[in-house]
């Protein structure tokens, strides 16, 4: 292949899909720290609408209700999706291990709307209203998958003989997952939680039809918010969010490349 | 003798019930002797592998039944056989020190805390890697990756170490030197080690005995020089060494002389092994080293013959010759260089080939 330089004009055509990609971000931003009433009116530099956000009891609320359901969801998810590659990865061969991998992979590509509906009837004709209960459960589902394939891979790229040379060592099949396969699969399990945790945070079509009252996420709240008018508040909770966001894949990059070297010798 | 490991019948058949079915060991049956160094010996897919696989326990036999000091193992967990193994690329624990790593299965054996330490310095010293015990596996080079996976294995004082390969991920000068260490590391500990090889050259430097195996059978038993001077077959003779092989006909026997014709009229007379007939199609082989090549001289020595070089491949501390004998015969020789460094024959010179009775072997088919 030649060298990128070799096309002309591809840095200019770069340069403008980042633009496109990020400049709404950066004005979302930029006008989150507006001291004017008026989203898109500069007013001077302020954090007015920080301070409002988070005296805001609502907002509050909502962030609560975001971490519980993030938390909790990721929880049960990354331990299903680990029990699940584990089986699946060395489980050796049995009787519909490939449609178990398709089952377990689907939902990533069911429209989100299809979902919802499903779990929104499937809750309501038995009748279930556990108020965050039932978004959490809503949430579990689709972060298995994503909590799921990083885990996987993880296990596919490691060497079965280290497992074999702990059991050789006279470790019991239990003492050969708590000292080697574990420890080994740690960054795997970590991706694939920081992975289902920003899922979760971030959904709003699922837990938009799931959550009755009082169930509101972060999400869903800026939604309302937007319906009664724009404020620069719902830039600064934005900008918050996305702040969230960044630190924990931050957080998971730096942590893959500490950890990179242990698997790869 | 004590035997150690004792593989009674063993057949071992991967996915048997299926259509591709494959049966990588056959009614394989031989006995290991405590204080032994035993290799088995074969090419890529002689079922070597699989028989160590499982003597240690990460397979399960298909048949037949494994004995390890008298007690029966094989349908024993890998954790509950007092077998240890060296893998072909050492499988060490990347999460954990080198120091971790040997102590790992002392660990799981429960031993006191100052027991651990105290073997963890002594295997590691054993295998010269005392001063690196505090290093990650990946900041070792291939040598020293290898003489962590042996402290390990050693440590928990095995009643069998099993080799699989462990020599040939490493470079010439490294293998060669590693050789002699094994070697010596089983005479010192006196563990009967299993050594899985394809390099011949390997088997015959340590073994006290080799098993040679193909398609998952056993061809041959024996010490190295019985292995090498007394081939059981041609599969032996031909994966042992270099050798020539000739196909005759037994056309007389005597007491202690096997007179056999090769191509249509030359006759050799070789020791008679007692399994043959007269009429009998049989190979005959001939270890290049054993044919001696001089002048041809008028005087007619009867056991000289006459030959012509038609190729010659020069290694240095010797040279290999081709030499045609006429009536079809086609021999490899070797030959030293002369004082002077100057090799001894050229291309097309005409030659004496002589090599004593004893040197060819009759085989059976």
């Amino acid at each position: 292949m030649l060298p990128v330089g070799h096309y002309r004009g591809l840095s200019a055509w770069t340069a403008v899909f980042f633009i496109f990609l990020y400049l709404p971000i950066v004005v979302l931003i930029f006008y989150s720290f507006n001291a004017n009433r008026m989203v898109m009116n500069w007013g001077g530099f302020g954090i007015d609408w920080y301070i409002k956000a988070f005296n805001n009891a609502d907002i509050q609320k909502a962030v609560w209700n975001s971490l519980v359901v993030a938390t909790v969801a990721t929880g049960v998810a990354t331990a299903i999706a680990t029990i699940g590659a584990l089986v699946l990865a060395r489980g050796g061969n049995f009787r519909g291990k490939t449609v178990s991998l398709g089952l377990i992979t689907l939902p990533l590509m069911v429209p989100e709307i299809v979902t919802a509906v499903a779990v929104l009837i499937f809750f309501s004709a038995i009748g279930m209203n556990l108020g965050l209960g039932n978004v959490i459960i809503a949430h579990i589902t689709f972060c298995i998958p994503f909590a799921f394939m990083p885990i996987r891979a993880r296990l596919e790229g490691m060497d079965t003989n280290l497992e074999q040379a702990a059991r050789d060592l006279y470790a019991s099949e239990w003492e050969t997952f708590r000292f080697v396969t574990m420890p080994l699969l740690m960054p795997g399990i970590v991706a694939g939680a920081m992975l289902s945790f920003v899922i979760s945070m971030d959904d709003f079509i699922i837990t938009l039809m799931v959550g009755g009252a009082g169930s509101t996420t972060l999400p869903v709240y800026i939604y309302s918010m937007i319906r009664r008018g724009l404020t620069p508040e719902i830039n600064a909770v934005s900008t918050m969010l996305l702040l969230a966001s960044i630190a924990i894949v931050t957080a998971y990059w730096i942590l893959s490349k500490k950890t990179q070297n242990t698997l790869n010798r | 003798m004590t035997t150690a490991v004792d593989i009674r019948d063993v057949t071992k058949i991967y996915s048997p019930d299926s259509s591709q079915a494959v049966t990588a060991l056959e009614n394989i049956s031989l006995t290991i002797n405590d204080n032994e160094f035993f290799t088995l010996l074969g090419p890529s897919g002689c079922g070597k592998t699989t028989l160590l696989r499982l003597i240690a326990g990460f397979e399960q036999v298909s048949g037949g039944e494994i004995m390890l000091f008298d007690k029966e193992i094989e349908n024993l967990e890998p954790n509950r056989r007092s077998v240890n193994t060296v893998f072909q690329h050492y499988a060490l624990f990347p999460h954990m020190t080198v120091a971790d790593n040997v102590a790992f299965g002392l660990e799981r054996l429960k031993k006191p805390k100052a027991e651990i330490k105290a073997t963890v310095e002594r295997v590691l010293t054993l295998v010269k890697m005392k001063e690196l015990g505090d290093r990650r596996p990946n900041q070792l080079s291939g040598g020293q990756q290898q003489r962590v996976a042996l402290a390990r294995a050693l440590a928990p004082s095995p009643k069998v170490l099993l080799l699989d390969e462990p020599l040939s991920a490493l470079d010439l000068k490294l293998r060669q030197a590693m050789r002699e260490e094994l070697k010596q590391l089983q005479r010192e500990t006196g563990i009967t080690f299993v050594f899985v090889t394809h390099d011949q050259e390997e088997a015959l430097a340590m073994s006290d005995r080799i098993a040679v195996m193909s398609n998952g059978e056993i061809q041959q038993i024996g010490r190295p020089t019985e292995i090498y001077e007394h081939p059981a077959n041609r599969f032996v003779a031909d994966f042992i060494g270099d050798t020539n092989f000739m196909d005759g006909e037994i056309v007389n026997l005597s007491d202690d002389l096997v007179t056999c014709r090769i191509g249509t009229q030359s006759l050799f007379e070789t020791e008679n092994s007692g399994h043959h007939k007269v009429g009998d199609q049989v190979t005959l082989s001939l270890r290049p080293e054993k044919i001696m090549l001089s002048v041809l001289e008028s005087n007619n020595d009867a056991n000289q013959r006459p030959g012509k070089v038609t190729n010659l491949i020069y290694l240095g501390n010797q040279t290999a010759y081709s030499v045609d004998m006429g009536d079809g015969i086609q021999l490899t020789a070797q030959a030293r260089p002369r004082e002077d460094g100057e090799l001894p024959f050229a291309i097309g010179d005409s030659i004496a080939v002589s090599f004593s009775t004893r040197a060819m072997r009759v085989l059976a088919e």
